[in-house]
């Protein structure tokens, strides 16, 4: 019981170490791809103290709670998610509940946005939702393959069969899942080329237009929340999970890293140009994975 | 990181992660926008100090004018500087927003920018060099740690002031005022 407790408490501040970690490490790896020394490492975790500090402007009751319930949602999230052995409710809900509350964070972004009153943000939130339409799609069927060939929805069951065999990405009924999962990866991190949503050039940032001072800072740990939670998912369904939380953060490094040298050399696709490309190659290959899976099931 | 500024984050680590984390809301009045993108591009990397640039001024706490500021625009600056949070800075970049400098006869250019907006600092020349915008970064270091870039304070204590200057630029405004304009107080003249 003390044991389960002291989980739920540590897996977030885990989490929100390493998606942090990772935000300074995307800036100091895109600087050094730029020829550029780059900022220190611990630069976003300076950034959040100063916003802090700043004084901020609230437009109203819907656009405090948005932003609360967005960080509650990824928080639930997190500890549904194993990171490494760390899974505080490993028995209760599995795949199906971390759908369900995933869509928690954009939602509540949304409705942060939507009492902000700036026509930058609906159409940030336009094009958020929009994309989400876009790689939700190849996300399910991936998904579905996943569960169709474990035979489960609990994510535990599914590592503990990956540590016995083969990681999943590299055994045959599921590798076009893992292929595809990887193709909309930076979608779903909203990353370049599927950074329409929160484009500067654009349309100034896009949803995060109206945030300052303190709403800055929680959206900030949001997106790093967000960061650590669909790396994870791929690691923990693809990639075997880990036996311990040193290897698992390797292995989310090195499909960090990976996902950064796409952000760093490609440009930004036009909105129906990412639903176009999310819509035909990660989703043919998606059902491919899950046709597969479903015939080779024993 | 210096070891010796441990010492310093823990006692004030406001006034550290406001100097160590400027974002910077460039504002392209005129030619001096030139010099930005060297800035903070791989030629001269400004974000190795923690400035980087933002595109919304809500985000911003360094507000950098480069160049002529015309009547036109300086509604636009009033109303970015009124938007952006506490505490924030601004610095005037070019010899134009100084004292006019080659539009000193202009009929259509504000000739002394902090007779509108409190400035923290200026960056003379024309065009000065990218170098002097990092010169000019580590100047407004050494004043936030005296507490001397209270442009923000001198904003808020001088309104009316501002508010009457703006008036006399622009006629009348179309925006209620950023803070009480107390009328029986007389309007204190900048230096």
């Amino acid at each position: 019981m003390v044991a389960k407790i002291i989980q739920i408490i540590l897996s977030p501040i885990l989490a929100l170490i390493v998606g942090v970690f990772f935000l300074g490490l995307a800036r100091k790896i895109m600087a050094r791809i730029h020829w550029r020394y780059g900022p220190p490492l611990v630069q976003p975790v300076i950034d959040i103290i100063r916003l802090f500090y700043q004084k901020s402007v609230s437009h109203g009751r819907m656009f405090d709670l948005g932003i609360v319930l967005s960080l509650a949602g990824s928080i639930v999230v997190v500890l549904f998610l194993p990171f490494g052995r760390i899974c505080p409710l490993s028995s209760s809900g599995g795949l199906l509940v971390i759908l369900y509350i995933m869509l928690l964070a954009p939602l509540g972004m949304a409705l942060s946005g939507g009492q902000g009153a700036n026509p930058n943000i609906s159409i940030g939130i336009s094009r958020k939702l929009i994309l989400s339409l876009g790689y939700e799609v190849p996300l399910l069927l991936v998904l579905l393959a996943v569960m169709t060939h474990y035979k489960t929805i609990s994510i535990v069951e599914m590592i503990n069969v990956q540590q016995s065999s083969n990681w999943s990405i590299i055994s045959w009924p599921l590798f076009l899942s893992g292929l595809s999962y990887f193709l909309i990866l930076p979608a779903i991190l909203g990353i370049r080329p599927f950074d329409v949503s929160s484009a500067p050039q654009e349309i100034s940032s896009g949803s995060m237009v109206e945030y300052g001072g303190k709403y800055l800072a929680l959206a900030t740990i949001e997106h790093a929340f967000a960061l650590f939670i669909s790396i994870a998912l791929f690691v923990n369904l693809f990639l075997g999970g880990a036996a311990n939380p040193v290897i698992f953060f390797v292995k989310m490094l090195v499909v960090f890293v990976l996902c950064l040298f796409i952000h760093a050399v490609f440009p930004r696709f036009r909105i129906e140009q990412a639903i176009k490309y999310l819509w035909r190659w990660p989703t043919l290959l998606a059902f491919l994975g899950l046709i597969i899976a479903a015939a080779t099931r024993s | 990181m210096d070891r010796n500024k441990i010492a310093k984050w823990l006692k004030e680590p406001a006034k550290m992660a406001n100097k160590y984390s400027l974002h910077v809301i460039y504002f392209c009045t005129g030619c001096g926008i030139i010099e930005i993108p060297p800035v903070i591009t791989s030629r001269w990397d400004a974000e190795r100090l923690g400035i980087i640039p933002v595109a919304t001024p809500r985000q911003a706490n360094l507000f950098l004018i480069t160049g002529y500021v015309s009547v036109k625009t300086l509604r636009a600056i009033i109303r970015t500087y009124e938007q952006m949070l506490e505490p924030k800075y601004a610095i005037g970049f070019g010899s134009c927003p100084i004292n006019g400098g080659m539009y000193w006869d202009s009929y259509n250019t504000i000739k002394h920018l902090d007779k509108y907006i409190p400035i923290d600092g200026w960056i003379a020349g024309c065009m000065p060099r990218p170098e002097a915008i990092f010169i000019a970064v580590t100047h407004l270091w050494t004043l936030i740690d005296k507490g001397m870039a209270n442009g923000y304070i001198r904003y808020r204590e001088n309104y009316e002031f501002y508010r009457r200057n703006q008036e006399m630029a622009l006629g009348k405004l179309d925006w209620p005022p950023l803070y009480q304009i107390r009328s029986d107080v007389k309007a204190v003249e900048n230096e």
